[in-house]
This record gives structure tokens, C-alpha cells and sequence, in this order.
């Protein structure tokens, strides 16, 4: 009886061990399956992962985390443009810089706060088109240095279009 | 967290042995057990510690794709997307740009303001979508609508309101309702009324509450006797409903009017689903207060996603009339619509109703709802119907969203129109489809019209209309093909769809011909509306109805697809068309409006009196000939009430 015990005490002192690691791998699993729906695996990762409350989040959460990290990143961009502005010298250069505040400005009041609201409330379709509207004014500012030798704002630029693009698969999910 | 005493001593530590005076058999009890709660112990710290190495954090910040560079390549272009759903979910609606190469278009002002519609219900600024309420009351019609008062975008929802004698005609007045309750502080969402036997009218209507949980609410005119109805009471003991168990609190929305059953109460229909189920739930209720919910759905079909503003209603077999929501009598039809979430389009299914046990059957499974026939092939969501009792119809309501980019709804501060009010019957002769049309009342606007006898068109070639100004047009059109034409024609086994086509300028042997509209002189912008005929390798002839807006404008942040569906044409029967022109705006419809399909295109050139209009024919081997009756139309000048002061809250 003594030995049965015994055994049976062992066996869940073993189970216990790892039974906190799983549960900490499957949260981590829910960032990895959403991610995987997304256009940008990586980014995606990195993006979710990085915010604390990331690992605990259900796929709304993820959204919103994801959404805030757009708005913060487009809000570091419109920072950037307008400094570029200051000591833009070069008129086209200056012009394609003010069409990007514009995008910048439609993206950080309009289309990431749109977003958030459909997905708090509940009608996602609207975060979908709030967010692929902020991945094309990224792409329609990025457009506008076609002609330009080269883009202060090229790599956030990229970041904003394809962080957008990922959360608005994620947001998909919801439909 | 943590046990710090992971090993128990055996003796305390002010010297005393607790365990000495224990029975001799209860000693290895004690050691087992303290082993194992150090063990457990060590365990979880063994956990925690390892758990930090778990498996896809990036932390170093040089491989951190969020942490730009500026030493960034030119690596791959960013890629558009569109305003639908993204990669992953079922794109089968907008993609706004086609390709890479797309560039925010300079819009100026001239263009943009071109861009108002005449005579499409619009508010004068901001965010429109989803029809509410429609009705007919003491003289007036109704149309109430979700707005944003702060916006070109959607957010902050309340009820708008205007009035209209002719549903053509609208004058603007205050909001109806707005989110001043604890139970549609996230939104005054979408509606439908209900008219009691005495006359008096109910609104059931959605709140997004202050929890962002989907509520019904009950509303009703402040004062029957105004014939305005201008100010709105909330019932006080609101929400009257709550999600259902097994009905998750953010798919709960868009109750519909209620119908009477045959123990007298009212029964209404409100869209959900369950996983990925879209369904319709059904409530029984005396009072538009307490309810109870039926076992079951009134209808469910997997894989369609949400149903939202679901519609319910009988249609005639045999009468031209539209019917009561309430009417359910065997020489009738039902007709159960829903929006879908997933893909922004409407369908409708045409079958029976069976008010024992509570279940709608369609008639053929294989267009089964959700996965059937649509409304409308282009741009129209959310639509809604009414029993307009004024002139006993049917009449449909539909939401037509903009398909520019929304930098451009920004810059021109606004953004949707709703489609013409359009009747709706069964149509006779297929039994299928229903039949949409413009109200009657549309004909008001009309001015001086134009008429076109039987013009040939030779294959291969463009013939102008001059009609003067092309942009606020009512076209009705007739085509005849070559007979030989269409015998001598070969056919093939290729499956032709709009969509998936080459648009005006692919040509085959039976089309494509019709009109080109918005089109400028060099034909650099045109949208083509028209048919297209196919012949199947069994020598049946398909007949095809497309709206080609692959040419619509130069600009090329605007949406370039190609809209239609089959059309059924019965023997005997010419190829018909109606046209209705409004700026940004076409609806169009084939046969009677068998086949609808409204777009929103937005030219730069092809505007103001640049605009023209053309029959073309791109087949290569049939001729055509076309006659036509064509109209200028006034604008409907919708503006706000005048002199609403005392009425106004």
C-alpha cells in the first residue's frame, strides 16, 4: 500500500513538472496559429509576442494589440516625415512628404481608431476595411517617392504597411 | 509562488521534534509527503525558469522585423489590398487595386465634388450605411439610416432621419436616435419597425451596449401625431432582449420587422451563427417586451458565416402587388434574405414557410440562403424591404458603399449613398428570381428624353448617342442580335463569368454589346454596361449581364473589377435593359430587373459636360441593332426641412 502510494505521489509530482510548461507553450500557440493566417509570419510574431499581454490575449486581444502597435508606429512615422519636412531642400521631395502626412494623419485618426472600435464592438467587417485602408495610404505615400532618388521614410513605411496587413487578417479571423 | 521551505525539517526549529510523538506508522506518511510537496516544489521552479526560453521569441533587435533600418534593400513592393475581407477569408468581393502599380490619384476638388450624387439618398456630409426603419406614415415616408455625425467613416453610429412624400423627394431632418443610454452607448445600430393593428409603430433596433454586448431595444415615436415623427421615446425597461445561451454577445444584431401568426402574436427573425453556421434565431412575443425565444432556427446553413440584416417576407405567385409582412396565405411565396458578413454581398432565397414548426424551406436547396441568387451583382449591402401599404408594394432599400480609396472619402467629406428605392415582386415567369425596380416615382425627375429607333451596330464598333449631358441619365434600351448570328455561332465548353473575364474588350463571337456610359470623347474613360451572350457545346444559349469598370478612370486607386451574372432570357423575349445615371453612381437592370448590378465609378475626365454616352458592339461575328429611349434627369434636391424650429429637439 506504502509503495502504491509512493508510486502514485511520484507520478504526479512528474505530471505537475511539466504540466505549467504546456499550458505556457499552448498561449503561446494561439499568437503562433493566428500568426500563421497572416501575410507576415514573422512580424507577426514579433509584434504580439512583444507585448505583455500578448501570450494571455484571446484573437480580439491579439487584434487590438496589433492595431495599437500600428497606430504607434504610424504615429514614430508621421514624427519622421515632419522632421524630414523641416530640412527637406528638394521641392518634390517636400511634396511627396506632405502627401504622406496626409496618409499618416488618415491612418493614426481615422483608420486604426475605426479599427478598434469595429472590433470592441463587434462588427469586424469595419476593423478588416479600416486596416487595409491604413496598409494602402502606406502604399500610396510609399508610391510617392517612386521618382525620388531615395525615401527617409521607406523602412517604417514598410513596417506600417505590412503590420496593417497582418492585423487585418487577424481581425478577419473574427468575421 | 515559490515554497521556500522546500525541504521540512524533521524537527521544528526551536528545537522541539513535533513528529516524535507520532505513532510509528504515520512517520514514512509524513517523510513521503514532504518529499513530494519539494519535489512539486522544485518542479515549479524547474517550469518557471525554463518557460522563458520558450520557442519563437524574437528579442534581439536587429532581427526584430518591427525595428526598421535605414539600411532597409529595396526589397519587395508593398502590396495593395483591398477594402473586403483580406487573405484568408473567402475574397470574393472588392479588391480595390489591382495591381502594384497603383498610385493615390491627385484628386482635386472639381473632381471630387463631380463625384455628389443627384438624385441618391445621401446625408450632406459624413459616414452612411445600413438602412433602418423604412416606412409609410401619414403621408410621409420614412428612411432612417446609420450615421456618423463626426466623420467619413464608419463609428459613433446614431439613427439619421428624413422624410420624403415620393421617396424620391428627401428633406433632412434631426437625429432620431443617438447612444444615450447605458444600452446603445457603443451604438445605435440597425433597425426595422413594426406597425401595430391600431397603427401605432414599434422599433426594435440593436445597441452595441456599454460593455460592447449586443442588445435589443425597444423605441417608439414620442408623439403618433406628428406626422414627422420626429422625436423618438426609448422603452425605459430596455434591453428587452439579451444574447441567448449559445449565442456569443457580439452576434447578436438586425432584428427584423415582425410578422402576425395565426394564435396573434408577433414573431420576428434576428441573424447570428454559431462557429461558422449563419443562422436565424426566432422570437414570439404579445408586447415587443417579453419574449420567448423558439427552439431552433428559422433557417441555418453552414459555412455562410454571420447572417446580418436578415429580411423576411411573402411574396405573390400570382398578383402584382406587394404584400403585408404579416400576410401568409397558400397563393404566396416567402423570401428569406441575408447579408453576409464574410463576403459584403446579399442574397435571397425563394421558398415556403411553415409557421407550425417555425422553419423556412427553400425551393431549391442548391441556392439555398446565403449561397444563391443576389440581389444585386455589384456594390449593395444591408438592404431591407417594407410593406409600403400607401401604394400596397414592396419596397427595397440597399446600402451603396464608395469603392475609392478612403483618402479620397477624407478629402471629400463623405461617404455611401443608398441605391433608388426599388420594388420587389416574384418573377411569374422564372419563379426564381425576384424582379427590383425602380419606384415609379423616379419617373418625376425625368426631362427631356431622347428616342433611338433599331441603330445597327456592326460588329466591332462604337455608335455616340447625343443626348447633351451624360452624367444624370434614365436609359431604357432594347437589343436585337442577328438570328443567324446566334445559330451560326459555335459553341464551346468555356464557362464564361464576368468577373473572370476580360471585360468589354474580350471579344467572342455573341458579345460583348451595349452601352458605354461616363465615357469621354476619346473613350479613355468608359464603363461599359452589357451583355454577353454564350454558347454553350449543347447549342444553349447564356446570356450574361456585366459592368466593366476596368476603364472607369484613369485614376487607379479606384475599383477596377468587373461586376455581373447570368441573366435568364426566356423564349420570345428581346434582351432589356434600364440605365440609371447619377454621377457616381450606376444601377442597372437587365430584364425587368432579374439581374441587378449597381457600381460606384469615379472618372477624372469623362465628367461634367465631358461626358458622353455610347452603344458599343465588341462581338466578331453578330450584329446588333438597338432602340432606345433615353431622359435627362433633375436633380431631386435633397436638402434639410425648412423652418423646423419648433419641432426640432
Amino acid at each position: 500500500m506504502n509503495k502504491f502510494i509512493c508510486f502514485s505521489l511520484l507520478h504526479l509530482i512528474f505530471s505537475f513538472t511539466f504540466l505549467p510548461v504546456k499550458s505556457r507553450e499552448n498561449s503561446a500557440t494561439l499568437i503562433e496559429t493566428t500568426c500563421k493566417t497572416t501575410p507576415f509570419y514573422n512580424l507577426c510574431i514579433s509584434a504580439l509576442q512583444s507585448d505583455p499581454e500578448g501570450p494571455s490575449a484571446d484573437i480580439p486581444g491579439l487584434a487590438r494589440i496589433g492595431a495599437n502597435k500600428v497606430k504607434a508606429k504610424a504615429t514614430a512615422t508621421l514624427r519622421q516625415i515632419r522632421a524630414s519636412l523641416k530640412e527637406a531642400k528638394d521641392p518634390s521631395l517636400k511634396t511627396a512628404l506632405l502627401d504622406c502626412v496626409d496618409f499618416y494623419n488618415a491612418i493614426v485618426e481615422y483608420d486604426v481608431p475605426m479599427a478598434i472600435d469595429a472590433v470592441v464592438k463587434g462588427d469586424p467587417k469595419f476593423g478588416v476595411q479600416g486596416l487595409n485602408d491604413a496598409a494602402n495610404e502606406a502604399l500610396a505615400c510609399a508610391r510617392r517617392f517612386e521618382n525620388l532618388p531615395k525615401s527617409p521614410i521607406e523602412g517604417n513605411n514598410k513596417v506600417v504597411h505590412d503590420l496593417s496587413a497582418v492585423v487585418a487578417s487577424i481581425i478577419a479571423l473574427l468575421l | 509562488m515559490v515554497d521556500t521551505r522546500p525541504f521540512l525539517p524533521v524537527s521544528s526549529s526551536d528545537g522541539s521534534n513535533p513528529s516524535e510523538p507520532l505513532a510509528n506508522g504515520r512517520k514514512p506518511m509524513k517523510a513521503l509527503l514532504s518529499i513530494f510537496f519539494g519535489l512539486l516544489a522544485v518542479g515549479l521552479l524547474a517550469a518557471l525558469l525554463t518557460s522563458n526560453n520558450g520557442s519563437d521569441f524574437v528579442t534581439e533587435n536587429e532581427h526584430d522585423p518591427l525595428a526598421s533600418s535605414t539600411t532597409t534593400t529595396k526589397s519587395e513592393p508593398l502590396r495593395p489590398l483591398s477594402r473586403g475581407p483580406a487573405a484568408g477569408v473567402s475574397e470574393k468581393s472588392n479588391r480595390l487595386f489591382a495591381d502594384e502599380n497603383t498610385v493615390a490619384f491627385p484628386w482635386n476638388n472639381s473632381m471630387l465634388s463631380w463625384q455628389r450624387t443627384a438624385f441618391h439618398f445621401q446625408p450632406e456630409r459624413n459616414w452612411m450605411n445600413d438602412p433602418n426603419g423604412p416606412l409609410f406614415y401619414k403621408g410621409w415616408y420614412h428612411f432612417f439610416y446609420q450615421y456618423n455625425p463626426h466623420a467619413p467613416v464608419w463609428g459613433d453610429i446614431v439613427w439619421g432621419h428624413a422624410v420624403s412624400k415620393d421617396l424620391i423627394h428627401w428633406l433632412h431632418l434631426p437625429l432620431a436616435m443617438v447612444a444615450d443610454h447605458t444600452y446603445d452607448k457603443s451604438g445605435v445600430w440597425t433597425g426595422s419597425a413594426t406597425f401595430l393593428p391600431d397603427g401605432k409603430i414599434v422599433m426594435l433596433y440593436t445597441g452595441s451596449n456599454a460593455q460592447a454586448v449586443q442588445v435589443q431595444n425597444l423605441a417608439y415615436p414620442a408623439d403618433h401625431s406628428d406626422p414627422l415623427l420626429i422625436n423618438w421615446i426609448k422603452y425605459s425597461g430596455n434591453p428587452v432582449l439579451v444574447p441567448p445561451p449559445g449565442i456569443l454577445s457580439k452576434d447578436f444584431r438586425d432584428p427584423t420587422t415582425a410578422w402576425l401568426t395565426s394564435e396573434g402574436k408577433w414573431r420576428f427573425a434576428i441573424g447570428s451563427k454559431v462557429n461558422k453556421t449563419g443562422v436565424a434565431l426566432v422570437y414570439d412575443t404579445k408586447d415587443f417586451i417579453n419574449y420567448e425565444k423558439l427552439d431552433g432556427f428559422l433557417r441555418a446553413v453552414d459555412g455562410t458565416g454571420m447572417w446580418e440584416c436578415v429580411d423576411f417576407f411573402p411574396v405573390s405567385k400570382t398578383g402584382e402587388n406587394g404584400l403585408d409582412t404579416s400576410v401568409n396565405t397558400p397563393d404566396v411565396k416567402h423570401v428569406m434574405k441575408v447579408s453576409l458578413d464574410d463576403d459584403r454581398h446579399d442574397y435571397y432565397t425563394v421558398g415556403t414557410y411553415h409557421e407550425k414548426n417555425v422553419t423556412f424551406v427553400p425551393d431549391d436547396l442548391t441556392i439555398d440562403v446565403g449561397i444563391g441568387l443576389r440581389y444585386d451583382y455589384g456594390v449593395y449591402y444591408a438592404a431591407k424591404t417594407f410593406y409600403d401599404q400607401n401604394k400596397n408594394r414592396r419596397v427595397l432599400w440597399g446600402w451603396i458603399g464608395e469603392s475609392d480609396s478612403e483618402a479620397a472619402d477624407l478629402q471629400k467629406g463623405w461617404a455611401s449613398v443608398q441605391s433608388i428605392p426599388r420594388t420587389v415582386l416574384l418573377d411569374k415567369k422564372t419563379g426564381t428570381h425576384l424582379l427590383q425596380w425602380p419606384v415609379q416615382e423616379i419617373d418625376s425627375l425625368r426631362l427631356n428624353s431622347y428616342e433611338f429607333n433599331h441603330v445597327s451596330i456592326q460588329a466591332g464598333s462604337v455608335v455616340p448617342l447625343e443626348v447633351g449631358p451624360a452624367t444624370q441619365l434614365d436609359i431604357i434600351a432594347e437589343f436585337k442580335i442577328e438570328k443567324e448570328a446566334l445559330e451560326k455561332a459555335t459553341g464551346s465548353n468555356v464557362t464564361f463569368s464576368c468577373s473572370s473575364s476580360g471585360g468589354a474588350k474580350e471579344r467572342g463571337a455573341l458579345g460583348p454589346f451595349g452601352l458605354l456610359v461616363l465615357a469621354d470623347d476619346s473613350l479613355s474613360e468608359q464603363t461599359p454596361v452589357y451583355f454577353y451572350i454564350a454558347k454553350g457545346s449543347d447549342g444553349n444559349l447564356k446570356t450574361f449581364f456585366c459592368n466593366d469598370q476596368s476603364r472607369s478612370s484613369v485614376a487607379s486607386d479606384v475599383n477596377k473589377q468587373i461586376y455581373g451574372s447570368m441573366v435568364p432570357v426566356l423564349k420570345g423575349e428581346n434582351l432589356s435593359l434600364r440605365v440609371l445615371v447619377d454621377h457616381s453612381i450606376i444601377e442597372s437592370f437587365a430584364h425587368g430587373g432579374r439581374t441587378v448590378i449597381t457600381s460606384r465609378v469615379y472618372p477624372t475626365r469623362a465628367i461634367y459636360g465631358a461626358a458622353k454616352l455610347f452603344l458599343f458592339n465588341n462581338a466578331t461575328e453578330a450584329g446588333v441593332s438597338a432602340s432606345l429611349k433615353i431622359w435627362q434627369m433633375n436633380s431631386a434636391f435633397i436638402r434639410p426641412y425648412p423652418n423646423l424650429d419648433n419641432k426640432s429637439r
